[in-house]
């Protein structure tokens, strides 16, 4: 059998011209690299993801489905008070149907999200932010800007988002009411330098709802002279409840310019939360500084984004943060002094947690 | 990190040794062809760090292709400058992406002459160095994500000349499938504070291969001359830019009509 084809292939070759052959074989070459071509193009597909449609129960199914891949606190929460994501959806679904309105879908998802009790999870329309409050609004506040106008009087300075002024007793007082607003390190510079020759320093960030990061961290770099551990974080490293990576330790590196070696004082409430709590947890790890006031009130987890197929924006709380001692603060942190304002001392004009705090500076 | 070197090193040898084989001439004719065009068209956008939706718009890019060969020599070089950008939104008009990236490829072909010249067949490889951006206009702490990575491409280039109506035309086919590279990603649920202010690194560098990053090109042109060294080239591009990383998914899909002016060069190089 080989013989004769063998000879079969001799007489070809005898019969064909030279230029045939030639070109026979550069088409048996192209052949080959279009068979290789098309063996990668059969591993080549598309990398996509399903769209729920944009229906009621579509979008209910894209924000369950997203908080369940992305949330960053169901095993704390599970144990702190027995949240189960799952249970959430069985409890949600059956009030949600394709014949509602989008006011009632977006009251029945507001409301599936409050299950998770966090301040960082938003559900945002064009005509309502969906929020869970209750960490502040349960509680009294703990600040009334009616006092903060007795104690700043009307000659205070500004520096950027900060309000300063030196007390009666020799006391510095900063009022920081937002960590959105960006601070320089030539306001902090002017401030301390105005500040120097107090006996102590009182930071007041009651109600700061939190805003840049690396704001809370410039202020904090002031108070240290050596790096420090302040804290930890970690992120999802997968879509299970479980897929987290290494906790990776937080230092707060000393600023380079004027810092602050006297005793500080740190005013909280209810209302310290995001990247003012992260301030108030640096702070807390610091030897010099004493935390005063109330429990503040957490969302140690750095938010991230998403959106739902008609269009509105969901925010959760996707890598956790915690202290230097690796607990949670997503609920708040303790301060050294716990206390409110006393109402008969607000009727007399007087702030009882800025007192308070006078008195911790005086008697260090 | 020394995996990745390794495969660096690997790509980097290959190509320097399809480099090496075409260089043994000292004097020859060099042709050189640079076509410049520009074009518009739609793209598709799908990035689940950002968002689980899909996004779509127009969006226009800017090809520059250098081809050189010299006609005794099999292997030729090719490079292409491809710049994009696009504008695109979800299925409700009520967010916004815009995306942009650079492209730069660079191969080398072996070359087949068939059919009394008609037909030229091109095959090799090209590196693709990437660098683009899709920002997202909603987004808190992750409001863009970057992209960067590093290919090796399997290329095939097929030219036809024929005429019409007396008027020669060349149909070009070109496509360039993914096999390996490297890339960066952020982690599934990692904010670019962790990585670009702490310095926090896990895993933002990965080898991706073309189940993980099946990034695929093509382009068909017609080219029809306008005077001796000038010609106009128009046609279709279309680059599908994909990866799958880090439980991450992205797509950049891009659909261009592209027109533009190509010029050849006669160059006589003289080497000592």
């Amino acid at each position: 059998m080989m013989t004769v084809l063998s000879h079969k292939l001799n007489i070809v070759h005898r019969l064909c011209p030279f230029g045939f052959m030639q070109t026979l074989n550069r088409l048996h070459t192209v052949a080959l690299m279009l068979c290789a071509i098309f063996m990668v193009t059969m591993f080549t597909s598309c990398i996509d993801e399903d769209e729920q449609p944009n229906t009621p129960t579509g979008n209910f199914e894209a924000l369950w489905r997203i908080i369940d891949q992305h949330y960053c606190f169901f095993d704390y929460k599970q144990q702190q008070y027995g949240l189960d994501w799952q249970e959430v959806y069985v409890k949600y679904k059956e009030r949600v149907n394709d014949r509602m309105t989008e006011r009632q879908l977006f009251e029945v998802m507001t409301n599936m999200l409050s299950e998770l009790r966090d301040g960082h999870v938003n559900l945002g329309a064009s005509y309502d932010y969906g929020r869970y409050w209750a960490w502040k609004e349960d509680y009294t506040s703990d600040y009334s800007d009616s006092l903060e106008r007795i104690y700043l009087r009307t000659d205070y300075k500004i520096a950027s988002g900060m309000k300063y002024r030196v007390l009666d007793d020799n006391i510095g007082y900063v009022r920081y009411e937002s960590f959105a607003d960006a601070i320089g390190e030539g306001n902090l510079d002017e401030v301390l330098s105005y500040f120097l020759l107090c006996r102590g320093l009182i930071i007041d960030i009651r109600s700061n709802g939190g805003g840049e990061l690396t704001n809370a961290e410039r202020l904090a770099s002031r108070f240290v002279d050596e790096k420090t551990l302040v804290g930890y974080m970690q992120h999802k490293t997968g879509t299970g409840h479980h897929d987290f990576s290494e906790l990776k330790a937080q230092y707060l590196e000393p600023s380079s310019r004027l810092r602050w070696r006297k005793p500080v004082c740190v005013l909280v409430n209810r209302g310290v939360f995001s990247a003012a709590n992260e301030f108030a947890s640096m702070m807390h790890a610091l030897p010099n500084v004493t935390l005063v006031g109330y429990r503040t009130g957490g969302g140690s987890g750095m938010p991230m984004s998403n959106s739902l197929p008609n269009g509105w924006m969901v925010r959760y709380s996707a890598c956790p943060m915690y202290d230097s001692q690796k607990r949670q603060t997503e609920f708040g942190i303790e301060p050294d002094i716990s206390l409110h304002l006393d109402d008969v001392d607000t009727r007399r004009g007087v702030d009882t947690i800025i007192e308070t705090a006078r008195n911790v500076i005086k008697g260090k | 990190m020394k995996t990745i070197n390794r495969t660096l090193f690997v790509l980097a040898l290959m190509l320097s040794a399809t480099s090496a084989m075409a260089q043994t001439a000292t004097d020859s004719l060099r042709i050189s062809t640079v076509s410049h065009m520009v074009g518009g068209g739609a793209s598709q956008v799908l990035d689940t760090y950002l968002s689980a939706e899909h996004f779509s718009g127009p969006g226009v890019t800017y090809l520059c292709t250098v081809e050189r060969q010299r006609p005794q020599r099999r292997w030729g070089t090719i490079m292409e400058h491809e710049v994009n950008f696009s504008s695109v939104s979800d299925r409700t008009d009520q967010r916004d992406e815009l995306e942009g990236a650079y492209n730069f490829y660079w191969g080398r072909l072996r070359r087949w002459q068939l059919l009394d010249n008609r037909l030229t067949l091109q095959a090799g490889g090209m590196a693709n160095a990437s660098l683009g951006f899709i920002y997202n206009s909603s987004n808190s702490n992750n409001p863009a994500q970057a992209r960067a990575h590093l290919n090796l491409m399997p290329t095939g280039v097929a030219s036809y000349r024929f005429s019409v109506m007396r008027h020669p035309v060349v149909a070009r086919y070109e496509l360039a499938l993914p096999l390996a590279g490297v890339m960066f990603s952020p982690n599934y649920g990692q904010t670019y504070y962790e990585t670009f202010v702490r310095g926090d690194y896990d895993g933002n560098v990965r080898l991706t291969t073309f189940v993980s990053a099946p990034e695929f090109r093509q382009m068909l042109t017609l080219e029809t001359p306008l005077s001796a060294s000038i010609a106009l080239r128009i046609g279709y591009l279309g680059n599908y830019q994909q990866f799958h990383v880090n439980h991450l998914k992205q797509h950049v899909y891009t659909h261009r009509f592209m027109v533009g002016i190509t010029r050849r060069f006669s160059i006589i190089s003289r080497r000592l």
